[in-house]
């Protein structure tokens, strides 16, 4: 593809080391900086042999980029995420993130990728009965971090998602809402490059939806970017980000989000 | 790490106690073999040491070659004592050790052969007891010489079968730790498998999820053998009144325990075969 960014080691014909550089005290290639952040070249994914779900996805992300995934059930948006976090490999074609093809990781590899990502879900995935401190702090204890530096960082992403002194309170205690504020700041307590939302809003009323997806706007204005995936056409109206619409698990991109297109086939292709 | 697995253990604590007191019987059997083979062992090297000859004397013996065969006897380091035994001793000892009819109790002493007894001194070679018994009975006087070498072959086989039965029962126990543990684990990670998703999702090692589980897989196994043997102890202690006795009269031994390094062996075997099925057991929920 004309203009994509290419992976120098590839050519060279290396052995790929994924993420070493994300990994403690490794150096980061200063070109990464200049590439998009995530980069899907021709990526095709079966799940059946005869119908793919989806089908040569040409996208790229730019940093620091608050997108909207979008399309009907089944269109193929949470696969699209699952690839990027490596639920599922790609069956043609590569993934590039900060420039690194991670399709090719090996199965060791794919915990540092995952550290470099914020991942939040429409089922929140937090454990019920641990407390919100613990479900945040989960995150951190991977990275095997100081407690008491775990202790702060918690402190700071709880503050950030309005959840500041409830860190004792049992998950289980709190509303849908909160909930989801807790799942937030477990993804962003890594500060991580990417922040990838698999309908993160799917289970809450449409005044808590605002509200979270402000939460992720404000995240997105600290530098990280934002994948977003919803079906809530309102939610999507509501806002002017761009917009990547998916349907039949073909990609139609649109630069801007639906308020400045007005009555275009985005629109149908959204709806 | 310990600290996810003092939580784990605190949250799912009754399965865990469910687990370990099946698995502390299981210990409480194999522990109970070894010690019955332990107790044969001794009894039967205690016997082995105290080595005995009968030499049988022909009828008619003159008893200048019994003279000289006894001088011969006593002159060998290896023997510790010889005593004479006339055919009237030998039926009235026959009567007495033994529980006998009226039929038996009217045989006369001529049934009964006189004999040299010869206690062997401890620590003799079974090769040399042998040497002797060859060259004792080709003295004229001699008719016979029993070394009860049959005996200690079947007492030997008896110790071997003990022993290989203790070690089948071990490998059973040790699967069925294998098997107890695994399922243990597998419901806890069943009830766990949010966590762990959430953890992997995070960018968990396997080694990192994985950790915590074979830790209180190993504190399941380690647990289930001390109480094993804190319970073969105590019943061991309560028993050993009655059976000394009867085994001092039968074999001439004392009921021992388990040595300190086959107990510290259980506690192993427990903790790394609980390790071990919690990490096999694992294996296929570690992939999110």
């Amino acid at each position: 593809m004309p203009g994509m960014p290419r992976d120098p080691e590839d050519d060279e014909g290396k052995v790929v080391r994924p993420f070493a550089f994300f990994r403690a005290g490794a150096r980061a290639d200063a070109r990464a900086a200049q590439r998009p952040i995530l980069v899907f070249d021709g990526v095709y994914k079966y799940f059946r042999e005869d119908q793919p779900t989806l089908k040569d996805v040409y996208l790229e992300v730019e940093r620091g980029e608050f997108a909207f995934i979008t399309g009907p059930s089944g269109a193929g948006k949470s696969t699209l995420l699952q690839l990027v976090y490596r639920k599922h490999t790609v069956d043609q074609g590569r993934i590039l993130f900060c420039g690194r093809d991670i399709a090719r990781l090996t199965d060791k590899s794919i915990p540092f990728l995952r550290r470099n990502l914020g991942i939040v879900f429409q089922d929140f995935k937090v454990i019920p009965h641990w407390t919100v401190f613990e479900n945040v702090a989960v995150a951190l204890e991977i990275l095997a971090m100081p407690r008491r530096l775990v202790r702060s960082r918690v402190a700071e992403a709880l503050e950030r998602v309005g959840l500041a002194g409830r860190g004792q309170e049992r998950t289980e205690s709190l509303s849908g809402g909160e909930q989801q504020r807790v799942a937030v700041a477990r993804a962003i307590v890594t500060e991580p490059a990417l922040i990838l939302a698999d309908e993160p809003t799917g289970n809450l009323d449409p005044h808590l939806a605002i509200d979270i997806l402000t939460l992720f706007e404000e995240i997105n204005d600290t530098g990280t970017t934002v994948l977003f995936a919803t079906h809530d056409h309102s939610l999507i109206a509501s806002r002017d980000h761009r917009i990547i619409s998916i349907d039949e698990g073909r990609v139609i991109e649109a630069r801007t989000g639906l308020r400045s297109w007005g009555t275009t086939g985005v629109h149908a292709a959204v709806g | 790490m310990v600290a996810r697995a003092r939580r784990g253990l605190r949250e799912e604590l009754r399965l865990y106690l469910v687990a370990v007191t099946s698995l502390s019987v299981a210990f409480l059997c194999v522990g109970g073999a070894l010690l019955a083979t332990t107790n044969l062992s001794a009894a039967a090297e205690r016997w082995g040491e105290s080595g005995r000859l009968s030499v049988y004397l022909r009828d008619g013996a003159r008893p200048e070659d019994v003279t000289q065969l006894r001088m011969v006897l006593e002159g060998l380091p290896e023997v510790a004592s010889v005593q004479s035994l006339s055919s009237e001793d030998a039926r009235g000892m026959f009567l007495e050790q033994s529980e006998v009819s009226s039929d038996l109790a009217s045989l006369p002493a001529e049934v009964f052969p006189p004999s040299l007894e010869v206690a062997i001194a401890e620590g003799t070679p079974i090769q040399r007891v042998d040497a002797i018994s060859e060259r004792v009975g080709r003295f004229r006087a001699v008719s016979d010489v029993e070394t009860y070498r049959s005996f200690f072959d079947r007492l030997g086989s008896l110790v071997t079968a003990g022993t290989n039965l203790a070690i089948v029962i071990g490998l059973l126990v040790l699967l069925c730790v294998f098997a107890v543990i695994g399922n243990t684990i597998r419901l806890a990670v069943a009830r766990r498998r949010n966590e762990i998703e959430v953890m992997k999702l995070c960018g968990a090692t396997d080694n990192f999820v994985r950790g915590p589980f074979v830790l209180e897989g190993t504190f399941q196994g380690a647990m289930s053998a001390v109480l094993a043997v804190l319970a073969l102890g105590v019943l061991f202690t309560t028993v050993r009144g009655s059976i000394d006795a009867s085994l001092a009269e039968l074999m001439g031994t004392r009921a021992v325990f388990l040595p300190a390094w086959m107990l510290f062996a259980i506690i192993a075997a427990g903790a790394i075969a609980g390790a071990a099925g919690s990490a096999l057991s694992l294996r296929r929920y570690l992939t999110v």
